[in-house]
């Protein structure tokens, strides 16, 4: 029996090893670059190791990755365009979210179709009329411009979440505020809106985080160095090919998903059940 | 109807007759009228060699003659049969198969055997009419049914014989004789199928079928000894039947079997016809997915062919548990089609027959039943307690107006716009008009009638906006059809979602076990894809890949073929490799989602079921497939639907890969990109393939919807 379960143990342990190589290959591919100080433009051959270990790619990436921008410079775009683009879908989409939970009205149903397929669309299916309707408002290449991009795209998906988020909160706590004379108004300020909070902040981390990834749709809409973010100076390293080392490229993905990794690793319960849009109680 | 039950025969009787005219109908219109294809001279001449046979009564003759032997020569025969009653004609040369088809075949003959074929055609609908109308409707107006079966092909009668041994099997099933050693119903199965097998070999899927129905039904009535002595002898007459009409065989079996097969293979592998198609893998799927509308219009006057597909895709969970061997066949017939090198559309006929069963399945579960139960419910509204829910509409107002708004000018205002946008000829040379304002001109002055729909060419490059109505729809969703990105799109979706989910929940059934070491290692290691945005994920997997720069063609360089996975090097060349590598960069990025759902539906599991089924003395096996998986199931089918619309939308890998195969997403992308290396900025393209997206997507919701209810445990929508 024991020399069974050892058995169980080692093979258990082997195919883990295969699929953890699996997992780790492409990582260690870009990591292999990242620390190579050799490469003048692509790796020319095969190494499972740097040729010459070095971190200096890094330092270079941190102040400047792409062309002659600096990377505070793109880090700032980054920032107040995910920013931005959350806060903006929160706020407008916090108002909307709570009608949906609390109130029954006429068109309900539909309208929560409308909602679940509009959250389920792809970001490209936005992208055409932006465009258009952005440089009819001649927004189009500016940061406000891709920040309203981006708080489309998470918009659907943010008053669907929050929907859910207050739902949470039991209506037993709402009508207490109202005995003690709470209007609609305060009991959604003290009581409901505190007490999703946790679900609201993952929705809102989850609308950063499209923006802060999100390089393409970008391209398209943005013309000038000093409105690019962070995402698209990665999109500008590929597409410039062979004209700086592949080691700085490597470095910028990696610290860009530093962040993001460390944020998915803590949360990762509770943005599993965002991203299944799964209601606690419905 | 319950009442009258002298209704039910006599609808029946008129729909079959009603199909069985539709159906010859639109075989008499392919025959007259369809060019002659290939091979179709080569039966021809096949037929007359058997035709002077019957003429001269040298029956001897029957044991050296078959000509094109890698094919039994019964449907050859049979062709032969039909000609005697023409005058003689000289015998069609002998031509090696690559060759053009000759088109001077003597017209006489050739609509005597073409009319042969039909009627087979023409019966076989009726047979599929009789066991269940719409399905007999779907088989008569089959596009490339009716094709293969209106020509000198050798698919009409093994078509129909193969279905004739699956009804009897049936009828056998559903009414076994009394006596158990009797046959009954067997042995018409078992002829048909071994006049299926001297037709064309591939048809014998269907005796496949039959077997493995049969076997499942065995094991769960505990009768297996019994069954397999009796498939034994049905399989024994149907290979006696097979070799007593198959009389080329008798002078030499073993050698002019074993020829036959030896000729499939080499055929397959090294004719230049084969490998000058280029198909890949999946091929069989377009065919199901595509119409040969586009060859000869003319000939084909319904291609509803896509839509009988997808009918039968959403059927074939009903008809698994209503007539499972209908179900198995088509995937036996489908694993075959996929497996077999050769991919000629024809082959899919060995499978239409249970795939038009299947779809009028699919078509009573999506749209007839819900449309009688609306019907029903309307009639009894009157009757039903109605529940009052309070409607605080007054109280919701303060709080709609803004969130509304809002929802109105960021997220439907902009669909709306794109409505608009799909209609016109909008693109990059005519941006100055269009932001100027021409596109509203041109959209209220279309919909208000004012301005008629302007015919304007692909590529649009007119300097002004034109509205031309919703002309680009059709072309649009004709190209995403006949290019097989619709297609691609769909089967990636099946096929790396199924792929996540199986790894994803592999991986956490194993560290799900009692004492698996480092189990929080391994999940935090597993996690890892999933926070890594996709984009960079991408770029992490092309830095392997990469043709020339990447990891896996530099190892190939440096170290030969022995490198390991060298034979994915150059997979940029073939679509299946092609396949492959998406499947790989895809499911890393996939499975850890599925891995977390999975994990989170194994926590929730309730232990004492499983001392309970502990102490029934399960085995590890059996306790999965009896406790855990139904119980997961519920679960993670919301994880598989989220994932399957994050596949289907799926842009960025498609956009780091640039291989030929593509999402809706991708190719909308490259339609609009001004500075791409696509036909660029046609905006208005871009537009009219969102919405079909939206559309698709509306259906995916609709399901959704549907599902999450049926889930168990888990409402989420």
């Amino acid at each position: 029996m024991r020399k069974n379960i050892w058995f169980k143990q080692i093979i258990t342990q082997l195919i883990l090893v295969i699929i953890g190589l699996y997992v780790v290959l492409p990582i260690w591919g870009i990591a292999r670059l990242a620390f190579d100080g050799s490469l003048l433009s692509r790796a020319t051959e095969f190494r499972l190791l740097p040729k010459v270990f070095a971190i200096d790619s890094f330092f270079k990436v941190l102040d400047k990755p792409y062309q002659s921008v600096d990377f505070l410079i793109l880090i700032r775009n980054s920032m107040i365009v995910s920013i931005g683009a959350a806060a903006i879908a929160l706020i407008l989409g916090a108002s909307l979210a709570y009608a949906f939970a609390r109130f029954r009205f006429p068109g309900q149903k539909p309208a929560l179709f409308i909602l679940l397929l509009s959250a389920l669309l792809p970001p490209v299916a936005f992208m055409t009329p932006l465009y258009i309707l952005l440089s009819i408002l001649q927004i189009r290449t500016t940061l406000l411009g891709l920040t309203i991009v981006y708080a489309t795209f998470a918009l659907p998906f943010c008053i669907w979440n929050m929907r859910v988020g207050f739902q949470s909160v039991s209506k037993e706590l709402e009508e207490a505020a109202f005995l003690d004379g709470a209007n609609n108004f305060l009991s959604f300020w003290y009581v409901s809106l505190p007490l999703a909070m946790p679900l609201i902040a993952v929705a809102g981390l989850i609308a950063f985080l499209m923006g802060y990834s999100e390089f393409a749709i970008g391209w398209l809409f943005v013309s000038k160095a000093d409105t690019v973010t962070l995402a698209m100076s990665i999109y500008a390293m590929v597409q410039s090919g062979n004209a700086q080392p592949w080691s700085m490229l490597g470095s910028l993905l990696i610290i860009m998903s530093i962040p993001v990794i460390v944020i998915f690793l803590i949360l990762q319960k509770t943005l599993l059940e965002r991203m299944m849009f799964a209601s606690p109680s419905d | 109807m319950n009442n009258k039950p002298f209704l039910k025969p006599f609808f029946l009787s008129i729909s079959v007759l009603l199909v069985v005219l539709l159906a010859w109908g639109l075989r008499w219109n392919a025959l007259t009228t369809l060019n002659i294809d290939y091979d179709e001279d080569d039966y021809m001449r096949a037929a007359q060699e058997y035709t002077t046979i019957f003429r001269t009564g040298n029956w001897t003759a029957f044991l050296e003659t078959n000509y094109r032997p890698e094919h039994p020569p019964l449907a050859k025969v049979v062709f032969g049969l039909s000609l005697l009653s023409l005058p003689e004609k000289p015998l069609i040369g002998d031509h090696p198969t690559t060759s053009e088809p000759n088109r001077y075949l003597p017209r006489d003959l050739l609509r005597n055997a073409r009319i042969t074929s039909a009627v087979f055609g023409t019966i076989t609908a009726g047979l599929v009419a009789l066991v269940n109308p719409i399905g007999g409707v779907f088989l008569a107006v089959h596009a490339f049914t009716v094709k293969y079966v209106s020509q000198i092909m050798l698919e009409a009668l093994p078509a129909l014989t193969s279905l004739l041994a699956v009804l009897f099997y049936i009828r056998w099933k559903q009414h076994k004789p009394k006596k158990e050693t009797r046959l009954g119903w067997l042995i018409p199965s078992a002829i048909f199928l071994g006049l299926t097998a001297s037709s064309k070999y591939l048809y014998c899927v269907a005796g496949i079928a039959i077997v493995i129905d049969w076997l499942i039904t065995a094991v769960e009535n505990q009768e297996t000894k019994k069954s397999i002595s009796k498939i034994l002898v049905w399989g024994s007459l149907a290979f006696l039947v097979f070799i007593i009409t198959d009389p080329y065989l008798w002078a030499d079996p073993i050698n002019r079997l074993n020829e036959t097969i030896f000729y499939h293979a080499a055929y397959s592998s090294g004719a230049s016809e084969v490998e000058s198609a280029g198909f890949p893998l999946w091929q069989p799927f377009i065919w199901l997915m595509t119409t040969p509308k586009a060859w000869q219009p003319n000939s084909i006057l319904i291609a509803i062919d896509p839509l009988i597909t997808l009918l039968a895709l959403f059927g074939f969970s009903r008809q698994l548990k209503k007539q499972p061997v209908y179900a198995i066949w088509i995937l036996v017939a489908l694993i075959f089609l996929l497996i077999w090198p050769t991919k000629w559309p024809q082959y899919i006929v060995i499978l239409t027959a249970p795939l038009c069963l299947t779809a009028s399945e699919g078509l009573k579960g999506l749209f007839i039943e819900p449309v009688v139960r609306l019907y029903d419910r309307i009639k009894n509204k009157n009757r039903s307690i109605k529940i009052i829910e309070p409607n605080n509409f007054k109280k919701a107002l303060p709080w709609l107006i803004p969130g509304l708004t809002a929802f109105l000018v960021f997220t439907l205002l902009p669909l709306l716009f794109q409505a608009g946008v799909s209609l016109t000829d909008f693109n990059s040379v005519s941006m100055k008009d269009g932001l100027n304002g021409g596109i509203f001109r041109e959209v209220w002055g279309g919909l208000a009638g004012r301005i008629p729909p302007d015919n304007t060419e692909f590529p649009f490059r007119a300097k002004d906006v034109n509205y031309i109505g919703t002309s680009s729809y059709l072309p649009v969703f004709d190209y995403i059809k006949s290019s097989g990105i619709l297609f691609f799109d769909i089967f990636w979706t099946f096929l790396s979602v199924f792929l996540q989910s199986i790894l994803g929940i592999g991986v956490a059934l194993l560290l799900w076990q009692r004492g698996v070491q480092f189990k929080r290692g391994w999940e935090a290691l597993f996690i890892l894809p999933w926070a890594i945005p996709e984009m960079i994920g991408a770029l992490m997997w092309i830095n392997i890949f990469a043709p020339a720069t990447g990891w896996l063609s530099l190892g190939v360089e440096q170290y030969g073929s022995s490198f390991p996975f060298a034979g994915l090097n150059g997979w940029e060349q073939t679509a299946n490799l092609r396949l492959v590598v998406l499947l790989i960069s895809g499911v890393w990025y996939g499975f850890p989602f599925m891995m977390l759902a999975a994990s989170a539906g194994l926590r929730m599991l309730p232990t004492e079921v499983y001392d309970a089924a502990a102490l029934d003395g399960a085995n590890s096996l059996n306790t999965f497939r009896y406790v855990t998986w139904p119980m997961l199931m519920p679960l993670f089918i919301p994880a598989i639907i989220i994932r399957g619309i994050f596949a289907f939308n799926q842009f960025y890998l498609f956009q780091a890969f640039r291989t030929g195969e593509t999402t809706l997403a991708t190719l909308s992308y490259n339609f609009f990109n001004v500075s791409g290396y696509f036909i660029n900025g046609q905006f208005s393209i871009s537009a009219v393939l969102n919405i079909i997206t939206i559309v698709i997507l509306i259906g995916f919701v609709i399901l959704l919807n549907r599902w999450s209810k049926a889930g168990e445990g888990v409402t989420y929508a």
